[in-house]
């Protein structure tokens, strides 16, 4: 009974607490200025409508909970440490090095390496005193050791100094430039052209400059690395055919365009390939192209970086050599510091390819313009090249002498390289690495013995390098690089020496080969 | 004495995130890039980007979004709303409760045109890594409830609660200017951050 009645009394206790709570709460309320009239409107608002004051007073308080929320971020991966935890991190952290240790067969390859003392040329003298000819220079035209040229150059360095000192757009621009620009335009066939610095950017600064994410790219797929980077750079899809399949383009081709219109979707497409490629040396099927490009409306974009200055009877590259109108491929890129031995790159096209390249092109735009000499030693260049054919002849024959020197004769290697092109690639036969059981190590370590064995002999050959595809920063590798010697061809070197330097190249391959392992 | 890092090996903490509910479909098969693709899914979540996406996006900050955080950003609200109101007060026939009416739905109508219909970033400096989200989900990087975001919010509801007490209550102008006023508070939500209504915006992507 007194547990009941303290209860009740309890509880009555706390009413009435709780009533003198609210009166006081009231009397506050109204002290406060401005009060009377809210809680007038309030009791009018109400206007007999349960449910749409409901809902207004529901939104009062949502809004009033969204303002009083607290602010964080949706970013995944984002986690909140204290200070010692930090410390700690910092403590423990391991910079991972700029460059990886290297590995005992690059180890090798850099103890053997021959140094160049002094100028290139078809006979070089190495650090060691020794003259070797040279085969893995790039040096065509062997137009480093042309005098007129020289002294024009020389010539050209006193009277612009050495640099531009700025960007093309921004006051870099000379009047060798634009020479130059013209020069290209009208050897080449097409409208206009633009000048790049160096040749290596041009194809990653190209592709970008037209090509963003969401447009199609269709490539060959053994570009090489500067047209992998602007293909990665462009964001847009990446499909790869297989390298010279025109079956398998033309496949890829409108496994695309079906996508496209199941999607009705309209976006730029692009078909990128090589005149000459640099990993192969083989040569693209150029009027093909153009019929497929055509057919399925891709626009083309072909990097004549080899066979600009090498390919065709004036050397104006796969176009004239197919006879294919250069008005028809939409942009051709180029470059000044191959076979034309000057440096900087070039893109050819109509004038709105040009004019857009002007302000979007990343490498025209934020990269120092060429040096006046480099465009003064391109436009001299081109004029031999026109006045001159048979320079380009002369270099043909002897890419023919050192055919017949190496590849029907040689049991072990074959040349993959197109007849007219002076870069001579080099691979193993596919008998030779299916008995032998070669592996790719094992193909590079051979390479390297015979590079060894020439050098020995005193011809300087190479082997082809190339980086890999996960180190260009692909997804997935869609290409894998046949190991191969590079023997680079030039003028410089009369038929004997050529066939000598063959037959040397020959010994060297069947020596080791042969040796017992 | 807290700090925020993004981390990604030794300690890991559950992340102060509120995360999405859970998709709510019945089929979905994993694709190759690991993204869940529905084929009969009328509401789905936008796919996290991918690494390339997250690099161009970190390359500037966003011009788009970045605006509202400045000066004058937050005061052209009511200045934009008082012009409106004043240029329906002007056209002769028009009553209070039209004028407030269609301030309102003009307002919502453009404020949800801008902030949450259109898609990416007008300018050409990031590659488009932005577009595939619109310009709520793109203010202060995704982030929630910043001042910027609580602002944008409290100016329709405030706007609503006007133009319901000057329509007197009615129940038409009511439902008209409610309805305005949950599309744009509802695509407002945290919860409908990356969220993507089929019927409005499209099939998902199939990359």
């Amino acid at each position: 009974m007194t547990t009941a009645s303290n209860l009740t009394s309890a509880s009555d206790y706390f009413s009435a607490q709780t009533l003198t709570l609210l009166n006081s709460l009231s009397e506050q309320l109204h002290k406060i200025p401005g009060s009377g009239i809210f809680l007038r409107y309030v009791k009018s608002s109400y206007q007999n409508d349960p449910i749409r004051s409901a809902v207004e007073l529901f939104l009062v308080l949502f809004a009033i909970r969204y303002l009083l929320a607290r602010e964080y971020s949706t970013k995944p991966g984002k986690v909140r440490l204290t200070e010692e935890e930090i410390d700690d991190l910092i403590d423990e952290w391991q910079p991972e090095p700029l460059v990886t240790k290297t590995t005992p067969f690059e180890d090798a390859d850099l103890e053997k390496r021959a140094i160049i003392v002094g100028p290139t040329g078809p006979k070089s003298r190495l650090a060691n005193g020794r003259t070797v000819t040279n085969l893995a220079s790039y040096n065509f035209y062997n137009l480093v050791s042309n005098e007129q040229l020289k002294e024009r150059a020389i010539q050209t360095l006193r009277t612009y100094g050495v640099g531009p000192c700025g960007p093309p757009g921004f006051y870099g621009t000379q009047d060798v430039h634009m020479k130059i620009e013209a020069d290209i335009a009208a050897f080449l066939g097409t409208t206009a052209c633009i000048i790049y610095a160096q040749a290596f950017s041009t194809a990653s600064s190209v592709i970008p400059a037209f090509s963003k994410r969401g447009d199609i790219i269709v490539a060959d797929k053994a570009v090489n690395y500067s047209i992998r980077k602007g293909l990665q750079i462009s964001r847009s899809q990446v499909r790869w055919f297989e390298h010279g399949d025109m079956a398998d383009l033309e496949r890829v081709l409108s496994r695309m365009q079906k996508e496209q219109a199941a999607k009705k979707q309209l976006t730029r497409r692009f078909i990128v390939t090589e005149g000459l490629f640099e990993n192969t040396g083989d040569m693209v099927d150029l009027p093909k192209i153009i019929e497929l490009k055509l057919k399925y409306k891709f626009r083309l974009l072909l990097d004549e970086t080899w066979s600009f200055g090498v390919l065709g009877r004036t050397g104006r590259g796969v176009t004239e050599h197919q006879h294919v109108d250069a008005a028809e491929v939409d942009m051709i890129i180029g470059s000044m510091a191959g076979p034309l031995s000057a440096a900087g790159g070039f893109c050819a096209g109509s004038d709105e390819v040009v004019e857009h390249q002007r302000l979007s092109a990343a490498a025209y735009t934020f990269s120092a313009a060429l040096p006046a000499m480099s465009a003064v030693t391109a436009s001299e260049t081109l004029m031999m090249l026109q006045t001159q054919p048979d320079m380009i002849a002369a270099l043909r024959e002897n890419v023919r002498a050192m055919w017949q020197q190496l590849d029907p004769r040689s049991d072990w290697i074959v040349c993959t390289s197109a007849v007219e092109n002076p870069i001579m690639m080099l691979v193993f036969k596919q008998e030779v690495i299916a008995s032998k059981r070669l592996g790719l190590e094992d193909q590079l370590g051979l390479l390297q013995e015979i590079v060894d064995e020439c050098l020995a002999q005193g011809v300087l050959v190479t082997r082809a390098k190339a980086l890999s595809a996960a180190a260009s920063g692909a997804k997935s590798d869609v290409y894998t690089h046949r190991p191969a010697l590079k023997v680079c061809m030039t003028n410089g070197l009369s038929r004997k020496e050529v066939e000598k330097a063959g037959t040397t190249i020959r010994h060297a391959i069947t020596k080791i080969m042969t040796r017992k392992r | 004495m807290t700090s925020h890092t993004t981390l990604h090996r030794t300690i890991s903490f559950t992340p102060d995130a509120k995360l999405a509910p859970p998709e709510n479909s019945s089929m979905s098969s994993t694709t190759k890039t690991g993204r869940r693709r529905r084929s009969s899914s009328i509401i789905y979540q936008e796919p996290p980007e991918t690494v390339e996406q997250i690099s161009d996006q970190a390359v500037n900050p966003n011009l788009n979004s970045q605006w509202v955080n400045a000066k004058g950003a937050w005061t052209i609200h009511p200045v934009i709303i008082i012009g409106l109101k004043i240029f329906f007060d002007i056209i002769p026939g028009v009553t209070q409760e039209i004028s407030w009416t269609l301030t309102n739905i003009t307002y919502m109508t453009g404020s949800y045109l801008m902030f949450h219909w259109v898609r990416g970033v007008p300018f050409e400096f990031n590659a488009g890594a932005y577009d595939h989200l619109n310009m709520w989900e793109q203010i202060d990087n995704g982030d929630q409830y910043t001042p910027a975001k609580k602002f944008l919010l409290t100016v329709p509801i405030v706007l609503f609660l006007l133009s319901t007490h000057y329509t007197h209550y009615d129940l038409t102008y009511f439902i008209i200017n409610f309805l305005a006023l949950m599309a744009v508070v509802i695509p407002k939500l945290p919860l409908a951050h990356r969220m993507r209504f089929a019927p409005f915006s499209g099939a998902p992507p199939d990359d």
